[in-house]
């Protein structure tokens, strides 16, 4: 319990004898030697391969151009989807969040909108886009546009009366005060919202991706499971979520950055 | 709010015989030579909060301990009640050496509310006594009389977010009167509060000490407040803290509004700023704002 | 947080969903959207409410609530454990509180495959992808709850003396309990997304698997009408793990 170290907090502090990233480190590589001395020992090699074997896996998921494809087409729908996401969230979010009317009446129905499990409506985007990246980038967007939107309408509305009083008495236009004080104001919780909206297209995209399964990346995860070579399949969820953590890690890098001088 | 109206002004006071029981040298508490520094030696963060601090206090005597921020005031009381073990030098209550917390012997007041949003107010007196093991039967009465004390009986089953700030207060220190200690802690208790409210609560205090006869030490940034209050004025330096100079106030408990207002406490409460002074233009030079360690 | 709303609101609100079903009914008037994207909907609710009256989902809703249950139970169990673990050692929060952060932002759904292939099409590989993303919320929450109390609370419960286990059950639990909740509520509502998820990639039974087919087979009034069953549960279920915790949080007052 943390409890017990409060009368010890004070003192010359002897400190453990790693930093926490290194053992952080090491207990990474400790869980990857036990799955790697677990699967070598015990482990049906049709369902599970060692990490060492998923890494020798690499080369040769990318050694075929058609399955660099398919990366490359994905990680293509998840910009997109991401990009319109955030134009099409902003847009909206503002519409939403300057007007009280429209806060009030449009606001519950996206906010239901957004509850629903859009996992059921899936295979409605592909009976209507198709099997190709256009319903996949649509169903990015329809993921990733909500929290867009929720955190657009929380950064207008948290805004100070007292700044836009200010800018008032100034004798500011309706188009200074968005330049000057909204905007500025809603750039923190603008770049949270992108970042909520980057890990749901990531859901949406690699969803959809997975569940067509003649097509792109769930076509490999599906051919890798049924021909039961995970090494292969290891590889490739490995390359993917490389992907989402990268995409997922610049936009937390941007929102620290922009919420460190916009804090106070 | 007056909370103890009953029973002022004692032809005979306690606190007198008090005064001549620390010339007997009947000392409950003793601090020897005691130090407290954060971080290691040569470090150059390195910050020494408290130097060989000595001092005794008498059974039943009210000290109050008084000097800039991040003088180790704090820290000293700390110390004292074993919630922070000091780099050097050792305390005794009657005798003992304080190790860690001895709940039996020391009660606290904190500055912050350390009530327990999710408690009522008289669960929260009764939880330091399941604690201490304290027979159930035995809990209600003894809350019940404590909360009486500070005249909050009538809010018992009230959670602390219903009560204002200077309620709260008294209910941290009717927890701690709960636990029928012969020493009491307070650091900065009323510091939180608005000075009208704490005026008050110091008359009160002052009248409920009278009576009690527990020896205190209290915490406060207010030159006021410890004159008020105190027995005798312990003044600390600026970082490293040191005793600087005790001061004794000649008053009887309890003290009532008119010592508020007489040039005796002014005379005090001057000669305490000019202690302080110097002292509070060093920390503001030469260190950087820290939360009062 | 929510501030009142008056009737006026309410009827706008009001307004906008009918603005949306009359939108929906002229669209798909003849001649407009293709009624196998969007059928009108008169065919939808009337499959709707044939699929109230007669048992035939019964059985698929079983499975999906079953394969629910069993995944929230796990990761409640192996969250709050691990949680408890951890939080006992401000170092060890150090070390793991970024780990299981940093593995919570890789998209729990790519995981997937590899679960179809350990545990099958059916129920297991379901149950497994809703542990997983449900354990995420309750471990780091209640690894947030525990490892954050207030220290004024701990320091004053030691100052009365309290032990280790009277610390923990009457101050740690406490002050830590509305946090695990909200982990646990958490972790129950996108275990449930989770699971229609993995049943709509690739499944044997329950409501995702209802949906597909009829996808397929371009039953679109009963697609639709199975949509806004399984939409209806989920809200369901969102309802009822909210107003749970919410009686959890004050039945701890």
């Amino acid at each position: 319990m943390t409890a017990t170290t409060i009368s010890s907090v004070p003192h010359v502090r002897r400190g453990p004898i790693m930093s926490p990233g290194w053992a952080r480190l090491i207990a990474i590589f400790i869980l990857l030697a036990l799955w790697e001395i677990g699967a070598r020992v015990c482990a049906d090699p049709l369902f599970l391969c060692p990490p060492s074997q998923a890494i020798g896996a690499l080369p040769h998921i990318f050694s075929d151009p058609k399955i660099v494809n398919a990366i490359r087409v994905t990680i293509l729908e998840l910009v997109t989807a991401f990009l319109m996401s955030v134009t099409v969230g902003l847009a909206i979010g503002l519409a939403v969040g300057l007007h009280g009317f429209t806060k009030q009446s449009i606001l519950p129905v996206i906010l239901m909108l957004y509850a629903t499990p859009q996992a059921t409506i899936l295979p409605l985007f592909v009976l209507i886009f198709g099997i190709g990246p256009a319903a996949k980038i649509a169903f990015g967007v329809s993921h990733g546009f909500f929290p867009v939107v929720v955190t657009t309408v929380a950064g207008v509305q948290n805004l100070r009366p007292q700044l836009l009083r200010a800018a008032h008495s100034m004798g500011a236009n309706r188009w200074q005060v968005f330049t000057t004080i909204i905007f500025p104001h809603m750039i923190p919780s603008f770049f949270t919202g992108m970042r909520l909206g980057m890990t749901a297209v990531l859901l949406g995209v690699l969803l959809a991706e997975l569940y067509v399964s003649t097509a792109g990346i769930g076509f490999y995860t599906r051919l890798f499971a049924e021909s039961f070579s995970p090494p292969d399949l290891f590889a490739l969820i490995s390359v993917l979520a490389a992907i989402a953590v990268t995409l997922n890690e610049l936009c937390r890098m941007a929102e620290r950055h922009f919420r460190r001088w916009n804090d106070g | 709010m007056t909370l103890l109206d009953s029973k002022q002004g004692n032809s005979h006071d306690p606190r007198r015989k008090m005064e001549q029981n620390v010339n007997r040298g009947d000392a409950i508490i003793k601090v020897e030579g005691v130090s407290q520094a954060f971080g290691a030696e040569g470090d150059p963060r390195r910050v020494v909060a408290l130097e060989s601090a000595t001092l005794d206090i008498a059974r039943g005597e009210l000290l109050s301990l008084i000097g800039p921020s991040g003088c180790g005031k704090s820290t000293l009381l700390n110390i004292i009640g074993g919630l922070t073990t000091p780099s050097t030098g050792r305390v005794t209550i009657d005798g003992q050496m304080v190790k860690g917390p001895s709940p039996q012997k020391v009660a606290y007041v904190f500055q912050e509310n350390t009530l327990f949003p999710w408690r009522t107010v008289i669960d929260n007196v009764k939880l330091g006594m399941a604690f201490q093991g304290v027979a159930k039967s035995e809990r209600d009465d003894r809350a019940r009389h404590s909360l009486e004390t500070v005249g909050l009986v009538d809010f018992a089953n009230h959670y602390p977010a219903q009560l204002s700030g200077g309620m709260k207060q008294r209910v941290q220190l009717a927890r701690a009167l709960g636990l029928q200690t012969e020493v009491l802690l307070m650091d900065e208790p009323f510091a939180a509060l608005d000075e009208q409210t704490r005026m008050v609560l110091g008359e009160d205090l002052s009248v409920l000490l009278a009576r009690t006869g527990k020896t205190i030490i209290f915490v406060t940034h207010s030159l006021v407040e410890a004159v008020f209050l105190a027995d005798r004025v312990a003044v600390l330096t600026a970082r490293p803290g040191k005793i600087k100079k005790i001061i004794h106030v000649e008053e009887p408990h309890p003290r009532k509004s008119e010592f508020m207002t007489s040039s005796k406490l002014g005379n005090l409460r001057n000669e305490l700023y000019e202690l302080l002074h110097d002292e509070i233009r060093k920390t503001m030079t030469n260190q950087p704002a820290e939360a009062g360690a | 947080m929510r501030p009142k709303l008056g009737i006026g609101q309410r009827l706008i609100q009001l307004g906008v969903l009918l603005l949306i079903l009359v939108a929906w009914y002229i669209g798909t008037l003849p001649g407009h959207i293709n009624p196998l994207l969007l059928p009108p909907p008169a065919p939808v609710f009337k499959d709707f409410w044939q699929l109230l009256n007669n048992s035939s989902i019964w059985p698929d809703l079983w499975v999906t609530v079953h394969e629910w249950l069993v995944a929230v139970a796990i990761a409640a169990v192996a969250g709050c454990s691990l949680g408890y673990i951890i939080s006992r050692s401000a170092y060890a929060v150090r070390v793991f509180d970024p780990l299981l952060a940093g593995i919570y932002s890789i998209p729990a759904i790519l995981l997937f495959p590899l679960y179809l292939l350990f545990f099958g099409l059916g129920a297991g590989s379901k149950i497994a992808i809703g542990t997983t993303i449900a354990f995420f919320p309750v471990v780091l929450n209640t690894i947030a709850g525990l490892a954050n109390v207030d220290k004024s609370y701990i320091r004053a419960a030691q100052s009365m003396g309290a032990n280790d286990l009277q610390l923990f059950w009457s101050v740690m639990l406490p002050a830590a309990f509305p946090v695990v909740l909200t982990g646990l509520r958490l972790g129950c509502i996108i275990a449930f997304l989770a699971i229609l998820g993995g049943e709509t990639i690739s499944s044997l039974a329950g409501l995702g698997h209802r949906i597909v087919s009829l996808a397929e087979n371009m039953e679109s009034a009963q697609m639709f009408a199975n949509i806004v069953f399984a939409v209806l549960m989920a809200f369901i279920i969102n309802g009822v793990v909210s107003f749970a915790e919410a009686r959890g949080r004050r039945g701890f007052q």
